[in-house]
């Protein structure tokens, strides 16, 4: 279970990200966070496995406490959270097999990591996360040869590979085509479905939000605005979460859009 | 999404050429290693032997007296400026020549490339000695290998410059019927100017450090009073020598930066 | 009488006034400095009016080089050794200087460790190679591996600078990364950095080589191995077809380094840039590549 107690993250430049966030998130939910940009959700998503520190608060995940952790006890944490990035952040000059083997950076020691010498069990591990996401063909292909989508999909597996009980994804389809959009975020719902790893998704894509989504959480200016299921919302709630009227830009929409 | 038919991929062999590649580079750095008398004791060995005691203490009363290092420093400097200047003028006109963007025909282009390829292939000591040969010993010999080492930097960091430049201004005083001269002036030389000046000052440091080095080939400035020390097995003041230059060196190499700074 | 309208001229802005104050004042210490340097150094027009014939002089007796008489003392063994020199050096300046720019980065180094490392780099780079020879042959005796280890010394001060730099261009995306999945700083560096870096790092590290073969070259002047001797010798002798024989060899060998070295640098780097998708690490590398190539030493 997580949960976020009266956090607040202010940053050096005195910027304050988020302020009395109050969110408890149960195991296996699926949790999509929207708000504008700048309105807390990379820093909340950040601030739950510790890439950034919190200010006030408490935060814990399975009753470890991320606020004031050490570096050692942070770093045991993170092995347990998978995270998965907007712009993919692989390794592009190696293979799609040795970015996944990165997910067991946390538990692997690091001169057998640094040598490149992964355990056996953690080829099969990563050969699998691979089937899972269904790209296991390219396994020995260099990272950047492969589509945005197929990217991402490695980025998907690389947090699998962690066996990890939560799932943070930061706007992982934002880079992504209407179509490859809807794929990613199908694999991530079965992959929660299947595996019952609790996954908290931020879009700024409200169609994909209303398809995909369980539990909405809206934030705005580094308040949590709204909290709630995904069938209560309409687009009156998604005007109060954004301060504004609903965009195009606000939707992925359908292939059919592209032009 | 996951299909359990997909059969699982063979890892790929390192290819032939890659392994013969790096074996072969190996086997070079260790055939040369031992070449050079390659002794990894005496790494540790160095910075134990009790001759550096030899450098100390530093004596500076003779250092600090006028004659024994700061006019030569003072020569020194002369030296750098006017081989930067000499060097770096010279340069403006050959790297144009030499650019496959301004060269006025091919012949030119050709023969300042393969001259300048053959002037910067020689190390620039060489060139010093020679010239100390030629002309006699002192700061005369000593400016002109500075002036050839500047150039042929200069020139190669320049000419690459201007091969980048945006062709589009030089183009347009062309197609305006101008001629090649004037056409560079006014369609090129503004855009690499700055970079000229900057590559300039850079040179500069260089050469305060090189005509330093310099002196050791008898080629005038501080570097002569060096080796003269050295020969006579008088380190300490050798070690003198070296802390007064670098406090110098590190001063101008200050001001030289903020100027860089300020007129880019 | 029709009154035509010409365009008011109090909207004209006024001319810079800036740029032509600092050239002009450029050109003034350009003029001061070398009048002053040509008196200090007591350059005559006289001297600079003969210099050419005597140089010329020498330079014309070089030629026809004294091959057979040079290949006979083994001049060409000389030449390699110098390469040999310059490669061991280079080597061991990038062994050492590689692990210590990931200290000296900005974006992965605390405060602490950077400043040192930092200054060690430039107070290393401070040191011509020439210099270190100086202070070491008293201490290992003449030959090769005073050599050696000058042009190792002094490299790891400058393929150190030019590493730090390249670490501190990389896109930290990668490095985070590995951040997330709680691996170390060590595998941060391993798998975020690393990756990006080595092709630009494996550039420098063969344009550092071909600068250090010339190096190599002058410091056997001092005596430190290799073929700078052999030109002092036989100067010193006026033996000038040889002469010319030793700088004919050099230059050979130097030039076909460059040449190659030049092309096996242009291949790491398109290499490094053959993708399929958007690789920002390449332009980055190639970028700070194009503004370090041509800095020496």
């Amino acid at each position: 279970m997580i949960r976020f107690d009266d956090v607040s993250v202010t940053y050096r430049g005195g910027v304050q990200a988020l302020r009395g966030l109050d969110l408890t998130i149960e195991d296996g939910e699926f949790v999509v966070i929207v708000g504008l940009s700048g309105a807390g959700k990379s820093t909340l998503l950040r601030a739950l496995n510790g890439l950034v520190p919190a200010t006030g608060g408490s935060i814990t995940v399975d009753g470890a406490e991320v606020v004031g952790a050490s570096a050692a006890e942070l770093r045991a944490l993170r092995s347990q959270i998978g995270m998965i990035f907007q712009t993919f952040n692989l390794v592009n000059r190696t293979s799609v097999l040795n970015n996944v083997l990165m997910g067991r950076l946390g538990t692997v020691p690091a001169w057998r990591s640094t040598l490149g010498l992964w355990p056996a069990d953690d080829r099969e591990r990563a050969m699998q996360a691979l089937e899972r996401v269904g790209i296991v063909e390219k396994a020995y292909v260099r990272a950047s040869n492969l589509s945005g989508g197929q990217q991402q999909r490695v980025g998907i597996a690389r947090a699998l590979v962690q066996e990890p009980s939560v799932m943070l994804a930061d706007e992982p389809v934002a880079s992504l085509d209407p179509v490859t959009s809807r794929q990613v975020m199908g694999d991530l719902r079965r992959i929660n479905r299947d595996l019952g790893i609790t996954t908290i998704v931020n879009l700024h894509y409200l169609d994909l939000a209303r398809e995909f989504g369980n539990r909405l959480v809206g934030l705005r200016d580094g308040e949590l605005v709204f909290d709630g299921d995904i069938a209560d919302v309409d687009d009156d709630t998604f005007m109060e979460i954004y301060g504004r009227a609903i965009s195009d830009d606000d939707l992925v929409g359908t292939e059919d859009d592209l032009t | 999404m996951s299909d359990g038919g997909t059969a699982r991929p063979v890892r790929p062999r390192p290819r032939l050429r890659t392994l013969g590649i790096t074996a072969g580079l190996l086997a070079f750095t260790v055939f040369a290693a031992n070449e050079v008398g390659f002794d990894a004791s005496t790494s540790w060995e160095v910075w134990t032997n009790p001759l550096w005691e030899m450098f100390w203490p530093i004596p500076w009363d003779w250092v600090l007296d006028r004659s024994n290092v700061l006019d030569p420093l003072v020569e020194t400097f002369q030296i750098a400026i006017l081989a930067t200047i000499i060097g770096c003028g010279l340069a403006l006109p050959i790297s144009f020549a030499m650019s496959r963007l301004t060269a006025p025909n091919r012949p030119t282009y050709l023969v300042s490339r393969s001259v300048m390829n053959v002037v910067r292939a020689v190390p620039d000591l060489f060139w010093a000695k020679l010239l100390v040969t030629a002309v006699g010993i002192g700061a005369f010999a000593g400016t002109w290998a500075l002036s050839i080492f500047s150039l042929a930097v200069m020139v190669k960091l320049f000419s690459e410059t201007i091969d980048n430049a945006d062709p589009r201004p030089l183009e347009a005083a062309r197609a305006s019927g101008s001629r090649h001269l004037p056409a560079i002036r006014t369609g090129v030389l503004p855009t690499v100017l700055p970079e000229y000046v900057a590559y300039a000052l850079y040179v500069f440091e260089l050469n305060i450090r090189a005509s330093i080095v310099l002196g050791l080939v008898g080629a005038g400035g501080v570097g002569r009073v060096l080796e003269a020390q050295r020969q006579f097995f008088r380190f300490d003041r050798v070690l003198g020598i070296l802390l007064i230059v670098f406090v110098a060196v590190f001063v101008i190499e200050q001001v030289s930066v903020a100027l860089r700074k300020r007129l880019v | 009488m029709t009154v035509t309208h010409t365009p008011s001229t109090d909207s004209r802005p006024p001319p810079p006034k800036g740029v032509r104050g600092r050239r002009a004042l450029l050109a003034l210490a350009l003029l001061v400095g070398g009048a002053w340097s040509l008196t200090g150094l007591d350059i005559t027009l006289a001297r600079v009016l003969d210099a050419p014939a005597d140089a010329w002089d020498i330079f014309k007796r070089l030629w026809p080089p004294a091959m057979d008489e040079a290949l006979d003392r083994g001049v060409i063994g000389k030449v390699f050794e110098s390469v040999y020199i310059a490669w061991v050096g280079t080597i061991i300046g990038a062994v050492l200087s590689l692990p210590l720019a990931f200290l000296a980065a900005t974006n992965v180094a605390p405060r602490w460790i950077r400043i040192p490392v930092r200054q060690l780099f430039n107070a290393i780079r401070a040191v011509p190679e020439l210099i270190v020879a100086v202070i070491f042959i008293p201490i290992t005796g003449l030959g090769p591996w005073a050599g050696t280890l000058a042009i190792g010394l002094h490299s790891v001060g400058t393929l150190g600078k030019w590493a730090t730099e390249a670490i501190e261009g990389v896109d930290t995306g990668p490095l985070e990364a590995v951040e997330a999945t709680g691996g170390r700083w060590v595998s941060g560096m391993r798998w975020g950095v690393l990756p990006q870096i080595m092709p630009t790092v494996a550039s420098f590290w063969l344009f550092r080589f071909e600068i250090n073969v010339r190096a190599s070259a002058v410091l056997g002047m001092i005596g430190a191995g290799g073929v700078g001797a052999e030109l002092v010798s036989q100067l010193m002798f006026r033996n000038f077809p040889a002469v010319g024989a030793v700088l004919g060899i050099t230059v050979l060998v130097v030039l076909t380094i460059d040449t190659v070295s030049a092309a096996m640098r242009r291949r790491i780097i398109a290499g490094a840039a053959r993708t399929s998708g958007p690789d920002l690490d390449a332009d980055r590398n190639a970028e700070a590549l194009a503004n370090l190539t041509g800095f020496r030493r």
